[in-house]
């Protein structure tokens, strides 16, 4: 079946031709509800593609702009949230520290509401516990009222006493030192007191020596300061009896967990040295609450 | 020659509607119709649909003035182009079925304006039945008249008139 040529299509294409400019005509003179002519609407649908794309290549052109500056502008914001999140990090670590001091000194005047008149606050600055030798460094001295001997009392119990003063500074003597002593009274719920002398063993703990194999010592008996050594007031708590050996004197050897630990105070109290009419059996310290 | 005949129907055209219409006549035939397939009767679709646009816009001027214009061309348009492909392919030779035939063509430029104002205006209005029935009637009849009339050989009469009276 042959194709018709151009020549032979002349009165369909004419009929086309013809039609379309009627149609034309037509649609320029219809004037649909919105005000405009349908051949205008006709010519709006065809067009809109056209104007989709403009606006949507000008929309993507503005958002990327919006984009590029809100990335910048949030980064600033970044970092300057971060530098204020630093800034409040350290700011909390402070607070929380001054809120552990706050804690600590709410228990030391709640276990002492009523300190001996020359007793004194002071912070631990620094504990030397490497040799035989273990003392500690506070930040309060002569020139603030502490006093040689001064006794240094932890919020948990004895921790030594003053035995170097400078204007500023104080250096103690823990009870843990290889040279440091102090009376104690070996005390049991049942069994009533005993007295007998810690000394420091230079490693950080106690012991207690000359107590005859004939007493009877347990585990965990407490010890207070007795009052009798000259340094030391007397009812202050020393430690608990950690470890009870026979060996082969006439002596128990005992070691014993000092009540207070210089490494994990910050402040402590520095009490005035003991007057020697209190040596004897007077009133400790804990009766002149 | 078919210019002459073209500008006298469609003078004619103009006239009889222009008549029939201050007549108040309830259904007046297409004429324009008949002047549009009167030019499609050869065969020739172009010379059809060029007679076609003049005669409807000439149908638009006088039916709906001030309204679209290019309707009814439209319409003639096709109808002209259908009438001179019928008339190519097929031979209509009694008067009866070219009254039918226009009859059809009327009915079929009826569906193609109302097609076309649906289209165009969003209205779906046909025409009254009755009245497109009577007006493809009208026009058929008459087509189908002056179609009989054509085929008559009034010159032939004429000689052989004059012929007997000479002898």
């Amino acid at each position: 079946m042959a194709v018709p040529t151009l020549a032979e299509r002349r009165p369909e294409i004419f009929l086309a031709v013809l039609l379309s400019l009627c149609l034309v005509a037509l649609s320029l003179q219809v004037r649909r509800p919105g005000g405009r002519t349908v051949g205008e609407g006709w010519l709006l649908t065809a067009v809109s593609p056209f104007v989709d794309l403009v606006t949507g290549v000008r929309s993507a052109f503005h958002d990327a702009g919006t984009w590029a500056a809100s990335r910048h502008a949030l980064r600033v914001e970044n970092g300057a949230l971060k530098a204020e999140v630093d800034s409040l990090r350290a700011e909390l670590l402070r607070l929380r520290d001054a809120e552990e001091d706050k804690g600590r000194l709410l228990e030391l005047f709640g276990a002492q509401p009523t300190p001996p008149p020359g007793t004194f606050p002071a912070r631990l600055i620094a504990v030397e516990s490497s040799g035989p030798f273990q003392t500690a460094l506070l930040d309060r001295g002569a020139g603030d009222g502490l006093q040689l001997d001064g006794v240094v009392l932890a919020r948990s119990g004895l921790l030594g006493r003053v035995i170097a003063l400078g204007p500023r500074t104080a250096r103690v003597q823990l009870l843990a030192d290889n040279t440091a002593a102090v009376g104690v009274l070996l005390t049991h719920a049942s069994r009533g007191g005993r007295v007998a002398v810690a000394k420091g063993d230079g490693q950080g703990g106690v012991s207690v020596e000359y107590v005859p194999t004939i007493e009877q010592v347990e585990p965990n008996d407490v010890l207070i300061s007795s009052g009798t050594d000259g340094l030391y007031p007397g009812g202050l708590p020393v430690g608990r009896v950690k470890a009870v050996k026979r060996n082969k004197t006439l002596f128990w050897e005992i070691q014993v967990s000092p009540a207070a630990d210089a490494h994990r105070e910050s402040i402590v109290f520095v009490l005035p040295p003991v007057r020697k009419s209190d040596i004897t059996s007077g009133p400790s310290v804990a009766e002149r609450r | 020659m078919k210019a002459l005949r073209l500008a006298i129907g469609l003078s004619l055209a103009v006239l009889a509607t222009l008549a029939l219409g201050a007549l108040h006549f309830p259904a007046p035939p297409d004429f324009f119709l008949l002047v549009v397939a009167d030019m499609a009767r050869g065969g020739a679709a172009v010379p059809a649909m060029l007679v076609g646009l003049p005669a409807g816009l000439f149908e638009d001027t006088l039916l709906s003035p001030g309204h679209l214009l290019g309707l009814h061309a439209f319409s003639k348009i096709l109808i002209g182009y259908l009438l001179a492909t019928l008339g190519a392919r097929t031979v209509v030779e009694k008067p009866v079925a070219v009254g039918g035939l226009l009859a059809g063509a009327v009915l079929v430029e009826a569906a193609t304006l109302t097609f076309l104002v649906w289209v165009l205006k969003g209205e779906f209005l046909p025409p009254a039945p009755w009245r497109l029935l009577a007006r493809a009637g009208t026009t058929g009849l008459l087509g189908g008249l002056l179609y009989a009339a054509s085929r008559i050989p009034w010159k032939q009469r004429r000689d052989a008139r004059r012929r007997v009276r000479l002898t």
